[in-house]
């Protein structure tokens, strides 16, 4: 008994910690679980001690969301990995979704800490898209009846994007006489195609490129198939539609936001720096939410769709691996570089220092 | 009262622009200034008259489509400077002028002609990104606050017989890209004339000049070009090799510099056929140990390079080509030392300790983090009697 006692010890503190702290009621988490945008009832939350890679035992604590996709589960304060995950079953057809928060890990403290709200994928479908053997899309894509050559292709897993922007599984450039091949896996996409006057691959397409989404969107792929989707045409971009969609598009103003000037080390405003906010805590890959570039004065606007804890830095180029010359900063109130956001609050935050790397 | 008159006169009769786009042919001439974003449009063409001044209040110029600007002044106070994208061989900025921008002229792809221009008091006089095969000639780039010439993202633009002088940080720096050609061009008064960084920057340097420099070339983080056919004399540091930069150096004239090659920290070089002359070293040796590289080596540059932007660990690093040799040797066999240390060399042979070269002959050891590591050698074991120059190496 001694024996079985000393082995779990670790599990036995957390478990009176547990009834220690859900007796004063107030510390452990909440948050909501999506399916896309909309709420997903029913999914399981589960809380666990270690990352991924170290996980092999049973979650620490699970819950469930409530008919809104809300969950709330108390929990000692310490650091935590929550997971959710949903099994349906859609004509007698199983499908999992799961994800891992995107913040995690996760830190508990002195209250009921809100977690910002994350979607989950199907599992095997979204993230990276490892082809099939012989399965994929092909393709021409045409302006004016006429082929166009090194266009880039992209499939994204899912529309909520507006398909554009970085969020693509797969991207290819055009032949010269405007044909494309994508090997993808079995699975539902949707296609977009840009060609940019200079020749790239990312960036915002300016008046004058061409860009479309396929008018057969989404589009089934199934194993062994490359499925023939014949011409798609694009469109040249009027200059007076582009300003209209970026007016509301990302620098769309929310009520939801933070903002403030960034700065050299001197103090003095720095021009032309994004300001990129991600649910991740290693602030890697692509960020849930970006500024425009700040102006002469240094100030920015970093709207956000939901409260939740975000980490901040800033850079003066959209993404890529840092180059010589290029500024770059974190938001170093806290050694995390997070900080809160409500829900429907313009929050005002303290100077983002970026300094030049060469 | 008179003056006074023609002078209000003569500005209000200067043309100011506007936020514009042009979409056809268009011909500036005389003056101009630019006071909001213009653009030129993919398919339309504009035409700057020689002998024009465009000055930047606040505005901008990308142009999309085709510019032919010839003996024409670009100016203004820190103005964001002309952008060209994606444009064709028949773009042609020749003979003028751009200063105060940001960056003077930033060429995103396309193959546009940059000849005979003078980039002078921008941050960066021109910017080389996106594959572009531009080609930057005749040109000359002064006094810029941080470089004079950026070459960037996999440019394959040829730089040829453009001079370089006094800029802050870099004459140029050839960032991740290999540049078609890198040939005639001249350098002086610069903290480091040129450097060259990164997996992925393994050009040919041909038949360049290094004058009066800190450092004349620096080749640092993998970067494995090719230095040959130079005239690399007075500089502090002739050449400077850092972190894993394994270039070929080869038939240069190395003469009069504080420190002809300077090797530091797990670079292997090949180094043949060059002309060392009078150099107060020609070989110095720092921090290099093929004992640190093999134990030490992957797992220092791993911690580095994954970072992301922001700090975290990301990913795995590249993993770079393998050192050229790990025997502890730097390989400097067939080179010519000049004429003093051709003697001393015959005196001693192939096991003396040259005084013109510093390594582990004349400090065994280095520690590092409280651990002592061997300073590599210098393999002279065989040398050129006789210059590669002639006279001019004697």
């Amino acid at each position: 008994m001694l024996k079985m006692l000393s082995q779990n010890i670790p599990a036995f503190i957390l478990i009176v910690l547990l009834f220690a702290c859900t007796d004063s009621g107030e510390t452990g988490l909440q948050g909501q679980l999506l399916s896309g945008e909309s709420p997903l009832s029913g999914a399981s939350v589960e809380i666990y001690l270690k990352a991924e890679k170290d996980r092999s035992t049973l979650p620490f604590a699970t819950t469930s969301t409530d008919e809104n996709g809300n969950y709330q589960i108390s929990l000692p304060a310490g650091r935590y990995f929550i997971i959710g995950k949903k099994k349906l079953n859609d004509d007698g057809q199983t499908r999992m979704l799961m994800a891992e928060c995107p913040a995690n890990p996760v830190e508990v403290s002195e209250s009921v800490r809100s977690v910002a709200p994350f979607p989950l994928r199907e599992m095997g479908r979204d993230g990276a898209l490892v082809p099939e053997p012989q399965t994929g899309l092909v393709g021409r894509l045409v302006h004016e009846g006429k082929p166009i050559a090194n266009a880039f292709v992209y499939i994204y897993t899912e529309a909520e994007s507006g398909l554009m922007g970085p969020s693509y599984g797969e991207a290819t450039r055009s032949e010269e006489d405007g044909s494309f091949r994508i090997n993808l896996p079995a699975g539902r996409f949707f296609l977009a195609a840009r060609k940019r006057a200079d020749g790239g691959r990312m960036g915002e397409p300016e008046a004058g490129d061409l860009n479309g989404t396929f008018p057969g969107n989404p589009v089934v792929v199934v194993s062994g198939q490359y499925l023939p989707v014949g011409d798609f045409s694009l469109a040249k971009i009027d200059a007076v539609e582009r300003q209209k969609r970026l007016a509301a598009g990302k620098f769309d103003q929310t009520e939801t936001r933070f903002e403030g000037s960034v700065v050299n080390r001197d103090g003095q405003p720095i021009e032309g720096i994004y300001v990129f906010a991600y649910l991740d805590s290693r602030m890697v890959g692509k960020p849930t939410h970006i500024s425009a570039p700040t102006g002469s004065t240094g100030r920015y606007i970093l709207n956000l769709g939901e409260g939740g804890t975000y980490y901040l830095g800033a850079r003066s180029t959209y993404g890529g691996p840092l180059e010589p010359g290029e500024w770059v900063g974190t938001y170093d109130e806290k050694a995390d570089h997070s900080v809160l956001a409500e829900s429907g609050k313009a929050i005002a935050l303290a100077d983002i220092v970026v300094r030049e790397v060469w | 009262m008179r003056l006074f008159l023609l002078l209000v006169i003569s500005f209000l009769l200067v043309p100011y622009s506007y936020a514009s786009t042009i979409t056809s042919k268009t011909v500036w001439q005389g003056q101009k200034i630019i006071t909001e974003k213009v653009r030129v449009e993919p398919g339309s063409h504009l035409v700057i008259e020689s002998g024009s001044t465009i000055v930047f209040k606040g505005g901008s110029l990308e142009v999309a489509g085709r510019l032919t600007a010839r003996d024409v002044k670009f100016s203004g106070n820190k103005w964001s400077g002309i952008v060209l994208k994606g444009c064709g061989l028949d773009t042609l900025v020749a003979g003028g002028e751009v200063s105060g921008a940001k960056i003077g002229i930033q060429v995103v792809g396309g193959e546009p002609r940059l000849e005979e221009m003078t980039f002078t008091d921008n941050d960066i006089g021109v910017e080389l990104r996106q594959q572009t095969e531009a080609t930057v000639a005749g040109s000359a780039f002064l006094e810029n606050r941080k470089v004079g010439l950026f070459v960037k993202d996999g440019a394959a633009a040829a730089i040829l017989n453009n001079r370089f002088e006094k800029n802050g940080r870099y004459g140029a720096y050839i960032f991740r890209s290999t540049p078609r050609r890198f040939s005639g061009n001249v350098f002086s008064h610069h903290e480091t004339a040129l450097m060259v960084a990164y997996s992925g920057s393994n050009p040919e340097l041909v038949d360049n000049c290094f004058d009066h420099n800190k450092t004349a070339i620096r080749v640092e983080k993998a970067a494995r070009p090719l230095i040959t056919g130079s005239d690399i004399s007075n500089n502090g540091t002739g050449i400077s090799l850092y972190r894993r930069a394994d270039p070929l150096i080869e038939n240069n004239l190395l003469a009069q510099n504080g420190i002809g090659i300077a090797i530091a920290f797990s670079s292997y070089p090949k180094i043949s056929n060059n002309d060392f002359v009078d150099n107060e070293k020609a070989i110095y040796l720092e921090f290099q140990s093929s004992q640190w590289e093999q134990s030490k080596g992957a797992s220092a540059r791993q911690a580095e390079s994954s970072r992301s932007a922001f700090g975290s660990l990301e990913k795995a690093s590249t993993e770079l080509a393998p050192p050229r040799n790990l025997d502890g040797t730097i390989d400097a066999r067939q080179n010519w030392w000049g004429a003093t240390a051709n003697r001393e060399l015959e005196k001693s042979g192939a096991d003396g300790n040259p005084g013109f070269i510093d390594d582990g002959r004349d400090r065994p050891t280095f520690i590092e983090e409280g651990k002592e590591y061997p300073l590599d050698r210098v393999d002279f074991s065989s040398w050129r009697k006789s210059a590669v120059f002639g006279g001019a190496a004697q």
